[in-house]
C-alpha cells in the first residue's frame, strides 16, 4: 500500500467555513511517485466504436432529410464527424494528462463553479433560440450547448469538492450541504434546459450517494425531488399533458412522435429491416438523428442489434466500475462515478423515452446521437475517464481491495 | 489523498446494481414492443407508410334476357402528373395540351402545381394514353381503369341509367343496383416519404380490384330495339312529343321492353339530344328532363283504358253483368252537369258488352255509380293504384286520387271513364295484368338474377305477387270483354290476324282541357285467353288524329304482329 491515508487537516474546523475553499493539496508528495500504466484500452475501444456506429446511424437517419432539405445526404454526417475526430483528439489528450492536473490550481474548483454558471447566464442572454429554448452559443458555423458543458464540470466540481470534505460528508448535515452547494449550478440550467437539469441532479445526487455512510438522508431527498417534480408538473400544465401523452400516445395529437417511434421499433422485430432500410425516418419521425435515433436503430436492426448496443454501454459502464472501484485514490473515483452516472442516466432516459417506458423528454443517447457539443464534451469526460485508468491499482499488486 | 473506503464500494455495487436492474426493464420493453406487440406497430408503421392508389373495379355487366350485353366496361386511362419527378415540365405540358385537347393554361396550372399527384384527366381513350405512355416523359403517370359503355347507345336509355366519373350509377338500373354492379377497387400499395412521394424502387403491393357482379334482366334486346323503331317511327309520323311503350308479362311481371322516345345516348348522357335541347329551363333541367323515365316517374289521366278498372269493380260487386241493357243518349247528366260522351249523337241501346267495345262514357258512368265511391276506391286499391307497382327502378311516382270525401256524383262519373285522377302507366299495366291474368297482381320488375362475378353464382330474384285481387270469373269476363273491343269494338285497328288479342283503346284530354292537347293510348295483350303479353301505348300530343283508336292502336298491331310469333319461339 503506497498511498497514504489522506490526512486533510484543514478540515478538522467546524463545516461551515471551511467546506468551501481552495484545495490545499496536501498530498502533493505522492504524486510524483505515481507511474502511470496502459489506458483501458476496452474502454477505448467501446467508445471509438459506440461514435463510429452513431456516425453510420445519423448518416442513415438524416441521408434522406439531407438529401431533401439540404441538397447534401451526409450534411448531418459531416457535422458530426468533425465533432467525432476533434472529441477523439481531444479525450486522447486528456487520457494522456494526469487527473490531478484539473485540480491543481488552488483556484479550480472556484473557476469551474463560477465559470459555469456564468456561462449559463451568459447563454441565456445571448443565446440562438431553437425549439422555443435558448440553449445554443453560436461560434461560427457551428452552435454549441453550454449545459453539456456543465456535466463535465459539475463532475469535476464535486468530485474535488467531495474528496475535500469527505469527512463532513459523512454527516447528513454535510449531505444537505453539498446539495446546496452544487444547487446553484443546476438550478441555471434548469431555467432553460429542464431535462439537462435533471442529468446533472441525477448525477449529483449518484456522487454524493456513494461518497457517504448516510442513507436515510437520500430517501428524505428523494422524498423532497419527487414532491418537487410533482410541485413543477402541477406548476405547468404543458407537463401534465406530457404523461397523459405517456398513457395514450395513441389518442393524442402530441403522442404522435411517440406512436411513430413505437412504429418503428415495432417494425423492427428481431433482426431489423437492415442498415439503411428504415422507412420511419422518411420525415414520418421527426428528430430521428436525433433523440428519436435509437428508434431507427431498431428498425433497422431489429431486437439484436438493440440488445447489442444495451450490451455494449453496459459493458462500459461495468469497465467504469472496474476503474472507478481500483482507482487510485477517491478523487479518481469520483469522477469515474460521475462519468457512469452520466451515460447510465442519459442511455435509460433516451431509450425509456424512445420506448415510451417513461414520459417524454428530450435526451440525447450517448455517442449515438447527433449532436456536436455533446458529442464532444462526452469524448472529453471519457479522456478523464481513461486519464483515471492508467493509474488504477492493478491486483496482483495485492492493493486492489483497498484494505490496510 | 483520500482513500475508496468500503462502504463507498458498497454503495458503488448498489449504484451498479440499480442501473442494471434499469437496463433489464429497457431490455424486456424492447423485448416486448420488438417480438410481442411487432406485428400490430408493423402493421400501423405500414398504415402510415404506404399510400394507396385505387385501381378502379369493373362494373358487373348488365345482359338482357338472351345474354346480350347492353351495359359493358371499356379499357380508359387517368392521365396524372408527379410534380417532382417531372424534369422536362415544358416538354410535359406541350405533350398533354396535343394529346389531351385540353387548354394549355389548364394543364400548366396541374403540372407546374406543388403536390404529391395531380389529375390530368379521367376517362381517356386507351389510344390517347398509349401515345402520352410512348412519349416516355419523367413524371407522367398513366393509369388504366375502366369506363361504363354501352353497345346499343340509346336502346333502353330510361331503363338502364348510367354512371358517373366514379363509375357509380346515377339513374335507372345502374342506380339502382349499383351496390351490386359496382366491384370493389383494387389498390396499390407504394411505400412514400412523409409527403406521399414514392419512394423509387420500393416494391409496390397490388390488391387487385373485383368486378362487379352481373345482372340479368328481364328485357329483350330484340323487342327493345324493335318496339324503339316503331315508337320512332309513330312519333315522327304524328308529331308527337313523345311515344313510349311498355311490353310486359302479365303473368309475372317480366318487363320486355320499354321505350320513351326521344331515348339519348347512354355514353354520352351529359349531352343534350336535339330533342331535349328545345323547351324552357337551364342545361341542368334539360338534362334531368332527359334522363326522366316518365313510364315510372309521372303520372297521367289514363282516360278510357281505366274503364277496365270500372269494370271490374262492377262486376265484381255484382252492380252489371255482360247482358245488361243501357241506352246512351250521347251524355249523361250528373247533378248539374252534362258529360257528354265521345260519340255525340249517342250509341243508342247497348249492352253493357257493347257499351265496353263502344267504350261508352254514359254505361260506365252509370256502373260508376252503381259502384259507389266507397267500393270503388276499395277496388282500386285492391288493383294496387294506392301504392307504388314496387318496379326496381328509382324514382317511381304515386297515383293521385281525389280522397273519399270529396268524391261526389260528377267525381266518381269523371272517375269511371278515366278522368279526375292520375296514375303512372306502369301502375295502369299492373292492374289490368291483375283483371286478365286471373285475378293476382304482379309487380313490374327488370332484374331477373344477378352473378357473383368471383364464383359464378346465380341469385334469381323473386317479386312479390298478390293474389286474389280479382276473381277468376271477373278476369274471365275481362279477357272476353277486351277481346270483343278488339276483335268488334273500337280497338278493331289492333287486331292482330292469326291471334286472338284483347285490349282497350283511350283518349285523354290533357290538362288543362280545351288545349287541343291529347294523349292518345292504347292496352292490349294477347293471346286474349291467356294473355303472356301485354302492352302499353301512349302518344303524347300527337298532331292531326287523336283518337287512339286510330292512332296507337294500329302501332300495337304492328307491335304484336312482330312481337306474337317471336314470343312463341322464347
Amino acid at each position: 500500500m503506497n498511498i497514504p491515508v489522506g490526512k486533510t487537516k484543514k478540515q478538522k474546523n467546524s463545516p461551515s467555513r471551511t467546506m468551501w475553499q481552495p484545495t490545499e493539496r496536501p498530498e502533493g508528495e505522492t504524486v510524483q511517485r505515481r507511474r502511470p500504466h496502459a489506458m483501458d484500452y476496452s474502454i477505448v475501444f467501446i467508445v471509438i466504436f459506440l461514435v463510429g456506429f452513431g456516425l453510420v446511424m445519423v448518416y442513415s437517419t438524416s441521408s434522406y432529410k439531407g438529401g431533401l432539405y439540404m441538397n447534401d445526404a451526409a450534411y448531418w454526417l459531416k457535422r458530426q464527424a468533425i465533432f467525432a475526430v476533434l472529441g477523439i483528439v481531444g479525450m486522447l489528450f486528456i487520457s494522456k494528462t494526469d487527473y490531478h492536473r484539473w485540480r491543481a490550481w488552488k483556484w479550480s474548483l472556484h473557476a469551474y463553479y463560477f465559470g459555469t454558471i456564468v456561462l449559463l447566464l451568459f447563454t441565456i442572454a445571448f443565446a440562438t433560440a431553437t425549439h422555443g429554448s435558448k440553449r445554443w452559443l453560436g461560434i461560427g458555423p457551428f452552435r454549441f450547448q453550454p449545459s453539456e458543458v456543465a456535466k463535465v464540470t459539475v463532475i469535476l466540481i464535486l468530485a474535488g469538492f467531495i474528496t475535500q470534505n469527505i469527512r463532513q460528508i459523512q454527516h447528513w448535515k454535510g449531505v444537505l450541504k453539498t446539495f446546496f452547494f452544487i444547487s446553484p449550478v443546476i438550478a441555471v440550467v434548469g431555467l432553460e434546459n429542464l431535462s439537462t437539469s435533471i442529468i446533472l441532479l441525477g448525477i449529483s445526487a449518484i456522487m454524493i450517494f456513494v461518497s457517504t455512510k448516510e442513507w436515510k438522508i437520500f430517501g428524505a431527498i428523494a422524498g423532497i425531488g419527487l414532491a418537487g417534480i410533482g410541485g413543477l408538473i402541477l406548476y405547468q400544465p404543458y407537463r401534465i399533458e406530457r404523461f397523459q401523452i405517456w398513457f395514450h400516445p395513441e389518442s393524442s395529437d402530441k403522442g404522435l412522435q411517440t406512436m411513430q417511434g413505437l412504429y418503428a421499433i415495432g417494425s423492427g422485430g428481431l433482426f431489423g429491416k437492415g442498415l439503411g432500410q428504415s422507412m420511419q425516418k422518411m420525415g414520418f419521425l421527426p428528430e430521428t438523428h436525433n433523440d428519436m435515433i435509437f428508434s431507427i436503430v431498431c428498425e433497422e436492426l431489429g431486437l439484436f442489434g438493440a440488445l447489442c448496443i444495451l450490451a455494449l454501454y453496459f459493458t462500459l459502464l461495468w469497465r467504469f466500475m472496474v476503474v472507478a472501484l481500483n482507482a487510485e485514490d477517491l478523487y479518481g473515483s469520483m469522477i469515474v462515478i460521475g462519468a457512469i452516472a452520466h451515460i447510465g442516466i442519459q442511455v435509460f432516459i433516451n431509450i425509456g423515452v424512445v420506448t415510451n417506458t417513461i414520459p417524454n423528454t428530450g435526451i440525447p443517447l450517448p455517442f449515438i446521437s447527433y449532436g456536436g457539443s455533446s458529442l464532444c464534451i462526452l469524448l472529453l469526460e471519457m479522456g478523464l475517464v481513461l486519464s483515471v485508468s492508467r493509474y488504477i491499482r492493478i491486483k496482483n499488486q495485492g492493493s486492489m481491495s483497498g484494505r490496510t | 489523498m483520500s482513500r475508496i473506503r468500503i462502504f463507498q464500494k458498497r454503495k458503488y455495487w448498489f449504484v451498479f446494481g440499480c442501473l442494471s436492474v434499469l437496463f433489464l426493464i429497457l431490455s424486456g420493453r424492447l423485448y416486448y414492443l420488438m417480438i410481442v406487440s411487432s406485428e400490430e406497430l408493423s402493421q400501423k408503421a405500414l398504415a402510415v407508410e404506404q399510400r394507396e392508389r385505387a385501381i378502379k373495379a369493373a362494373r358487373g355487366i348488365i345482359y338482357d334476357r338472351n345474354g346480350v350485353v347492353l351495359a359493358d366496361n371499356q379499357p380508359v386511362c387517368t392521365i396524372s402528373v408527379i410534380y417532382n419527378q417531372v424534369r422536362e415540365p415544358e416538354k410535359v405540358i406541350r405533350l398533354l395540351t396535343k394529346t389531351l385537347e385540353m387548354s394549355e393554361e389548364d394543364i400548366r396550372k396541374k403540372v407546374e402545381k406543388v403536390s404529391s399527384r395531380e389529375k390530368i384527366k379521367s376517362n381517356v381513350p386507351k389510344e390517347t394514353a398509349d401515345a402520352i405512355r410512348e412519349a416516355s416523359l419523367e413524371g407522367i403517370k398513366v393509369d388504366e381503369d375502366y369506363k361504363r359503355y354501352y353497345p346499343f347507345g340509346q336502346l333502353a336509355s330510361k331503363v338502364l341509367g348510367f354512371t358517373g366519373a366514379d363509375n357509380q350509377g346515377i339513374v335507372g338500373l345502374e342506380a339502382r343496383y349499383d351496390s351490386l354492379l359496382r366491384g370493389e377497387d383494387g389498390t396499390i400499395l407504394t411505400l412514400t416519404d412523409f409527403r406521399g412521394i414514392e419512394i423509387e424502387g420500393a416494391a409496390e403491393e397490388r390488391i387487385e380490384p373485383i368486378q362487379g357482379n352481373s345482372l340479368y334482366l328481364s328485357l329483350d334486346y330484340n323487342m327493345q330495339c324493335f318496339v324503339q323503331q316503331v315508337a320512332e317511327k309513330v312519333r315522327k309520323e304524328k308529331q308527337a312529343k313523345s311515344v313510349s311503350v311498355i311490353l310486359l308479362n302479365p303473368q309475372n311481371g317480366e318487363i320486355y321492353s320499354m321505350v320513351h322516345v326521344p331515348e339519348y345516348d347512354l355514353n354520352h348522357p351529359f349531352v343534350l339530344t336535339e330533342d331535349y335541347e328545345q323547351g324552357e329551363g337551364n342545361e341542368n333541367e334539360k338534362r334531368n328532363r332527359m334522363w326522366r323515365n316518365p313510364i315510372i316517374s309521372d303520372s297521367y289521366e289514363p282516360g278510357s283504358t281505366f274503364k277496365i278498372v270500372t269494370a271490374v269493380a262492377a262486376l265484381e260487386e255484382g252492380k252489371v253483368s255482360v247482358s245488361d241493357h243501357f241506352s246512351c243518349p250521347g251524355f249523361k247528366i250528373v247533378e248539374d252537369r252534362r258529360i257528354r260522351c265521345h260519340k255525340t249523337q249517342g250509341h243508342g241501346a247497348e249492352t253493357f258488352r257493347e257499351g265496353v267495345m263502344n267504350s261508352c262514357n254514359p254505361v260506365f258512368m252509370e256502373i260508376g255509380a252503381r259502384v259507389g265511391a266507397k267500393s270503388m276506391l276499395e277496388y282500386y286499391r285492391k288493383l294496387g293504384l294506392y301504392e307504388k307497382t314496387g318496379v326496381d327502378l328509382p324514382g317511381e311516382a304515386g297515383s293521385i286520387m281525389h280522397p273519399l270525401e270529396n268524391i261526389g256524383a260528377v267525381e266518381l262519373a269523371t272517375m269511371s271513364f278515366g278522368q279526375s285522377i292520375q296514375i303512372t302507366p306502369l301502375q295502369l299495366l299492373r292492374a289490368v295484368s291483375a283483371a286478365v291474368n286471373g285475378g293476382f297482381a304482379i309487380t313490374p320488375h327488370l332484374a331477373v338474377k344477378s352473378r357473383d362475378s368471383v364464383t359464378g353464382e346465380e341469385t334469381r330474384y323473386f317479386y312479390d305477387k298478390k293474389e286474389g285481387c280479382v276473381s277468376k270469373a271477373t278476369s274471365e269476363t275481362m279477357r272476353s270483354l277486351l277481346e270483343a273491343v278488339v276483335s268488334e269494338g273500337t280497338g278493331k285497328n289492333a287486331a292482330v290476324s292469326g291471334w286472338k288479342v284483347g285490349g282497350k283503346t283511350a283518349t285523354s284530354e290533357k290538362l288543362p282541357r280545351r288545349s287541343g292537347k291529347y294523349i292518345s293510348s292504347f292496352l292490349g295483350f294477347a293471346p286474349a285467353d291467356h294473355p303472356t303479353v301485354m302492352g302499353l301505348i301512349l302518344i303524347d300530343e300527337p298532331v292531326g288524329v287523336y283518337y287512339g283508336g286510330t292512332v296507337a292502336a294500329p302501332v300495337m298491331a304492328e307491335i304484336f304482329q312482330n312481337i306474337l310469333p317471336y314470343l312463341d319461339n322464347l
